[in-house]
């Protein structure tokens, strides 16, 4: 793998077995540590992302609509897409792509304005207010840059985490839905340009929890960046060019100097 | 395991039963997955559905601790259907063997049953011999009196109305898996079993095993690439520590514990090494003197001599008919006769059934010795709920203990495959492996023996303890040398069919068990170990050789398996009496006119076709060949389906035999059982899950793990909850007629209610990770709070899978 | 002190405008240095662009309680149009754009000022709302939160755009108007021209306060 290849992870979640080796090798890796937690009746554990959980397997108890009971594991965290809303409103470059095309955070550069917390269709960067910055994960470009995979893909057993070249997954990926047949997908190269993180589901995407069916970029992220952020120097540099042409077409308002004499005083 | 783990991805068909192996066996589980992708079918049949479910092409849930029935129900449809490989059950099982006119099977019961000891005398379980002492047999399997007739009469009686009603399974499901896993019998197919706690934690557990055993003999699966039965063995070393006689039955190696009535080496030998007069069984356990004198030889080196009877009487022996189970042991601190305790690497109050028992009999200790990486519940008992430290007389030591990455040594995974490891890092502090510790405390003793004598002070005196490295610290090298083998002087030994001649010097290794001599040359600590060492002293298990000639996933030059770096044993049977391979596409072994090539086979012996020199292929059986009608068990030959010692039903419906007859009943005040009890209504099952290791003694301090899996909770079936008001979330007590605990409701679709004879019987199920003592907010306590003191007839693994509680809002 | 000089406005109405002023300039200064990454630099006189945010954010603060003082003391007086007058007013752009022989004659704030009045009262408000649900996202359903972006753009857009408007008109576009906001007294000259109505009024009511020159 070249290091400027563009890659993607794929998520073969029909071959996940939930043992969550992912979810504590990304700890382990980016030296996040353990929080206390509760047992709230599930598996899932911390029950969402946050920031110190770059990667969680999510538990979802199916039965589908002729009762057919299915246990579906599905790992979540960063889609790493090509047109990635959060590198689009970070203030500070502290998010940015990565010559692989996925999308790095350097940390020492982040504010914490969570502007990306709101932009992300995934729903993936968390903010940590003791530190006050957004932590999410980067897809282990220290290790991605040394020619490693990522300590997920590295940590699964099953094969169900695999990383290559975008073509080589993608074609894999649809190699296997092809096999799997029925509502089998692949999820992620269709939008916001195409993922770098690639799932392959064995049921419809609406089906799964807190998966987006058609995310994107939000509009209210092109209305702010790509009308009003130009629009805005264009109307103050309009407003300076107007009144400088005032000045000199009109004149300014000058008072009368007559009228400094107080009609008491003209008596 | 018979196979090993890459060997999973040869299979047709996986049975999972009694295992939950995405969960507690991943890396096992892996190359099941594989298997599935190569498009064979994964089944699995336990009482929950779980993340292996999850993966499985389908999951039949059974209620636990009835697979025997679901299993002869298997074996009779097997019958029933004659799908059945009839060339292998002719030539490879005992299904032609004609059965004693004395043994019965009567409503439940074996001939020979002493119903005031709940034990059975096997006198009359025995197959006919001849004039010439061969097993006597009728190759047209036609005499009803014959193994096969005997066995499909027995399980004629397992149609599928009874085991539906039994195990609570959908007749359709029951057919489902039946025809599914009976497709691999024959030539060309493999079928596997992956089993693990879930049958073994029975008082039925090893006839659970043995039931699988028949089914898949008859199946052909044995001996077989991508067949077998295989126990999955986990990370705290199971296979290893049972190698190295983890059961009180047992020394190193599997041979027996003396026991009293065995008084002389001579009586003890002629009780446990086999005799057969067929020419052509190799009955490989007629060494079993060299295993033995040879393991005495390591204990005694030069103190042992042909005079002492090589040490023999110095050996510890067991009371006749007595055992010496945790249980056992716990029973009898409960009764105060237990004054001191080592617990090394253990949670006994956490780990052990009844805990409560457990913690009681504790408290009459004068004193207790801890070694772990870990504080835990054990060491604290004396402060545990409800003790008062005051009142507890017990002095306590806990001795730091390195981990397992501090330290060098070798680990077996459940293919029983040695493979060495390296010290990664420096155990903090104190810490000390330990090998290291035990070394330390037995030179002391050994001292004080030597000054002031004491009871049996030879066996102390003349033990031999070298172990320690120039440096003084243990030497795992010297240890694992010792335990494959050494000459105790200089040997020639010949190679007949190489016509080589070798000379061997003294402290030498020996290159395998087949070098071990029963006059005191040779010392080995574990005759199995024997061969992971060339005699140049080279380490096999350190051996990382990447090449896999058969395509098989075999990889010879690998570490070591043992015995003899055999990777599917009984392999023999993979081919047919001249040594063909049943199936060429997976041929593990084949023989080439002169010798075997692929695996290493079970003996070098020509295949059994060759009336002269060949041998027949189970060569650790007296008789060549494997045993459909077992008379090894306790608990009878052929298996039967018994309920849990507390199950839902007040009669078995099978027989009038409700409960496991062999199994022993223990009787102190705390051992009280509720069956068929309207106030426990309800099934429980343990178990694991992925995120901790059995008590948790070592991973609930782990931030990472207990971050995934915080605190002790209990499965509930939506239907159960929905009765009981208990919502998902929702703090409850579970008790059992011994005790109680609390934990968290998780209220799922996972559990569904069994319908049992006609009545509908909800399931529960609790891990078995949590205790008191960490995390440090919690108000749960150990499970085994619930569990009922009773084991196995024949291991007495304690029966943690089945028995009955009640659950409500706390 | 210049004989004659009228006064108009009092130190408290000059404290809140500047108040509200540096606090909006420091805003839009801060707030720019954010919004686009060609101005981070800016963030290096607080010590990087982290310091930036906390300034922004502490600004904010200050900017929020100098509106609400502008609002409560100016709303009587700028924040209500009166008709017909300033529809007078309107109908020739205060003489603004083109030749007007008379403007309309004006009050106290010409509708003009009226206008950049309630344009800051209420995108000062969208600000202050917006961005305080930036602040503190949890309050707020995720889909309303994105749109406040946009919304604190847009704010940005106006004020920004206004402030300039402001600033011409408060300086060199209306020559003596400054001083109103530094010193608090001007020409009766300038008077007469900005707000001839409010002279009168003032002359006629008696509350003119004049400058003695000493």
């Amino acid at each position: 793998m070249n290091n400027n290849t563009e890659i993607v992870k794929l998520i073969d979640t029909t071959l996940c077995t939930a043992c969550r080796g992912c979810q504590v090798a990304c700890k382990q890796w980016n030296e996040l540590p353990g929080l206390p937690t509760k047992q709230t009746g599930s598996y899932q554990n911390p029950p969402d992302l946050q920031w110190n959980t770059w990667t969680l397997i999510r538990f979802q108890e199916y039965e589908d609509k002729d009762g057919k009971f299915q246990w579906l594991f599905r790992k979540d965290g960063c889609m790493h897409c090509t047109d990635a809303s959060c590198v689009k409103v970070c203030p500070s470059g502290s998010l940015y792509y990565t010559p692989n095309k996925t999308v790095g955070i350097d940390r020492s550069k982040c504010i914490g304005c969570k502007e990306c917390v709101a932009a992300c269709p995934f729903n993936v960067p968390k903010y940590d207010k003791a530190t006050d910055k957004v932590y999410k994960c980067n897809l282990c470009y220290s290790r991605i840059q040394e020619n490693l995979p990522p300590a997920c893909v590295k940590s699964c057993l099953t094969g169900a985490l695999s990383i290559g070249p975008k073509d080589e997954m993608l074609k894999k990926a649809y190699a296997k839905v092809e096999k799997l047949g029925g509502d089998a997908n692949v999820y992620g190269d269709k939008f916001v340009g195409g993922t770098h993180v690639i799932y392959i589901l064995q049921f419809k995407p609406e089906v799964y929890d807190e998966l987006p069916v058609s995310p994107k970029v939000p509009q209210s992220i092109f209305v702010w960046k790509d009308l009003f952020k130009p629009l805005s120097l264009v109307a103050a540099g309009g407003v300076v060019g107007g009144a400088l042409l005032h000045y000199i077409l009109h004149g300014p308002k000058r008072p009368d100097p007559a009228d400094n004499i107080t009609p008491n005083d003209k008596k | 395991m018979t196979n090993h783990y890459i060997d999973m991805r040869n299979s047709d068909c996986i049975l999972i039963m009694g295992s939950n192996a995405a969960e507690h066996h991943p890396m096992a589980f892996k190359w099941m997955l594989k298997a599935k992708e190569r498009g064979a079918t994964l089944i699995h049949v336990d009482p929950r559905y779980t993340r292996t479910s999850a993966r499985c092409d389908f999951h039949v849930p059974l209620r636990s601790g009835t697979d025997i029935a679901f299993l002869g129900g298997m074996i009779n449809y097997i019958l029933q259907n004659n799908l059945y490989f009839k060339e292998y059950v002719l030539n490879y099982t005992n299904a032609s063997f004609i059965i004693g006119k004395d043994y019965t099977f009567n409503n439940g019961l074996f001939s020979g049953y002493d119903a005031a000891k709940r034990k059975y005398d096997k006198a009359t379980w025995v197959l006919e011999k001849d004039e010439k002492g061969v097993s006597k047999r009728d190759m047209t399997l036609s005499n009803p009196r014959c193994v096969f007739q005997m066995m499909k009469k027995h399980y004629s009686r397992y149609t599928l109305d009874k085991v539906s009603a039994i195990t609570g399974v959908s007749k359709e499901n029951l057919l489902k898996v039946y025809k599914a896993y009976s497709a691999t019998t024959g030539p060309h197919k493999a079928g596997t079993e992956a089993y693990a706690l879930g049958w073994t934690h029975h008082s039925v557990g090893s006839q659970n095993i043995r039931t699988m055993s028949i089914i898949q003999l008859l199946l052909g699966n044995m001996g077989i690439a991508g067949g077998g039965i295989n126990a999955m063995r986990g990370e705290p070393n199971v296979q290893g520590s049972t190698d190295q006689a983890i059961l009180y039955g047992n020394l190193p190696g599997y041979l027996k514990m003396p026991s009293a009535s065995a008084d002389t080496l001579e009586h003890y030998l002629k009780k446990y090494t086999p005799e057969s007069k067929d020419p052509q069984s190799a009955n490989y356990y007629q060494n079993y003197p060299k295993f033995f004198v040879s393991y005495l030889m390591s204990l005694f080196d030069n103190k042992a001599t042909k005079e002492n009877n090589f040490g023999y009487d110095w050996m510890p022996k067991m009371d006749d008919g007595k055992h010496y189970s945790t249980m056992h042991m716990f029973d009898a601190m409960y009764a105060g006769k237990v004054k001191g305790y080592f617990c090394v690497g253990a949670d006994t109050a956490v780990s052990t059934p009844n805990s409560n028992k457990v913690r009681k009999a504790m408290q009459n200790l004068d004193w207790l010795v801890g070694e772990n990486i870990f504080n835990n519940e054990t060491y604290e008992f004396w402060r545990g709920p409800g003790v008062d430290p005051k009142k507890i007389k017990t002095e306590c030591f806990l001795l730091p203990a390195a981990a397992t990455m501090e330290k060098e040594g070798s680990q077996s995974n459940s293919g029983r495959m040695i493979q060495w490891k390296y010290k990664a890092a420096e155990a903090p502090g104190d810490g000390l492996p330990v090998g290291e510790i035990e070394i330390k405390i037995m030179a002391a003793v050994k001292k004080l023996y030597q000054k002031e004598g004491g009871p049996n002070a030879a066996a102390i005196t003349s033990l031999y303890w070298d172990y320690l490295d120039g440096k003084g610290h243990f030497d795992a090298l010297k240890v694992s040398k010792r335990l494959n083998g050494v000459f105790l002087k200089d040997t020639v030994i010949e190679d007949k069919a190489k016509k080589t001649t070798t000379l061997y010097k003294k402290g030498q290794c020996v290159p395998g068990f087949g070098n071990l001599k029963d006059d005191g040359s040779t010392a080995s600590g574990n005759w199995v170990h024997s061969g992971s060492f060339l005699a140049d002293g080279t380490n096999l298990m350190a051996r990382r050789g990447k090449d896999d000639p058969t395509g098989l996933g075999i990889y010879p030059n690998w570490a070591f398996v043992w015995p003899m770096n055999r990777r599917v044993m009984y392999n023999r049977a993979s081919c047919d009496i001249n040594g063909k391979p049943y199936n060429p596409k997976r041929a593990i072994l084949e023989w080439k006119g002169d010798k075997w090539v692929g695996d290493v086979p079970d003996g070098p012996w020509p295949p059994m076709a060759d009336k002269e020199k060949g041998k027949l292929p189970f060569i650790m059986k007296t008789d060549g060949i494997a045993s459909l009608f077992g008379p090894g068990m306790v608990d009878g030959p052929f298996p039967e389906h018994y309920e849990p010692l507390e199950g839902p039903l007040a009669k078995n419906p099978m027989s009038g035999q409700l409960i496991n007859p062999a199994i022993e009943i223990f009787k102190s005040d705390m051992d009280k059982v509720a069956r068929a009890s309207e106030k426990f209504p309800y099934v429980c099952t343990t178990y694991s899950c992925t995120e901790h290791w059995c008590t948790g003694a070592l991973t609930r301090w782990q931030a990472w793990l207990l971050e995934a899996m915080p605190a002790a909770y209990m499965e509930i079936g939506e239907p159960l909850a929905k009765e009981k008001g208990i919502k998902n979330g929702e703090r409850i007590k579970v008790s059992s007629v011994r005790g109680s605990t609390t934990c968290v409701a998780m209220v799922t679709k996972r559990f569904k209610p069994f319908t049992i004879e006609g009545k509908t019987v909800h399931q529960v199920g609790m891990p078995f990770n949590y205790g008191w003592l960490f995390p440090k907010d919690t108000k749960d306590d150990s499970t085994n709070m619930l569990t009922p003191t009773v084991g196995d007839a024949n291991t007495f693994c304690p029966e943690y899978k089945a028995f009955m509680v009640n659950v409500e809002k706390a | 002190m210049q004989k004659g000089l009228i006064k108009v406005t009092t130190g408290y109405e000059r404290f809140v405008h500047w108040m509200l002023a540096i606090s909006c300039l420091l805003l839009c200064f801060t707030g720019m240095g954010m919004m686009y990454k060609e101005l981070n630099f800016f963030g290096a006189i607080f010590g990087g662009l982290k310091g930036l945010k906390v300034v922004h954010n502490y600004t904010a603060i200050a900017f929020g309680v100098a509106l609400v003082l502008a609002i409560q003391m100016w709303w009587k007086e700028a924040g209500v149009f009166v008709f017909p007058e300033d529809w007078e007013w309107f109908k020739t752009a205060g003489g603004y754009l083109w030749h007007v022989d008379k403007v309309a004659e004006t009050g106290k704030y010409n509708p003009g000022q009226k206008m950049f009045f309630l344009t800051v009262a209420f995108f000062g408000m969208v600000m202050i709302g917006s961005g305080f649900f930036m602040l503190y996202p949890q309050y707020i359903s995720a889909n309303l939160l994105d749109w406040m972006y946009p919304l604190h753009a847009l704010g940005f857009l106006v004020i920004f755009a206004f402030f300039f408007v402001h600033l011409y008109l408060g300086t060199i576009g209306n020559p003596g108007t400054v001083q109103a906001m530094f010193t608090g007294w001007v020409t009766r000259a300038w008077l007469k021209k900005q707000h001839p109505g409010w002279l009168r009024e003032m002359e006629h009511e008696g509350t003119l306060t004049v400058s003695n020159g000493k």
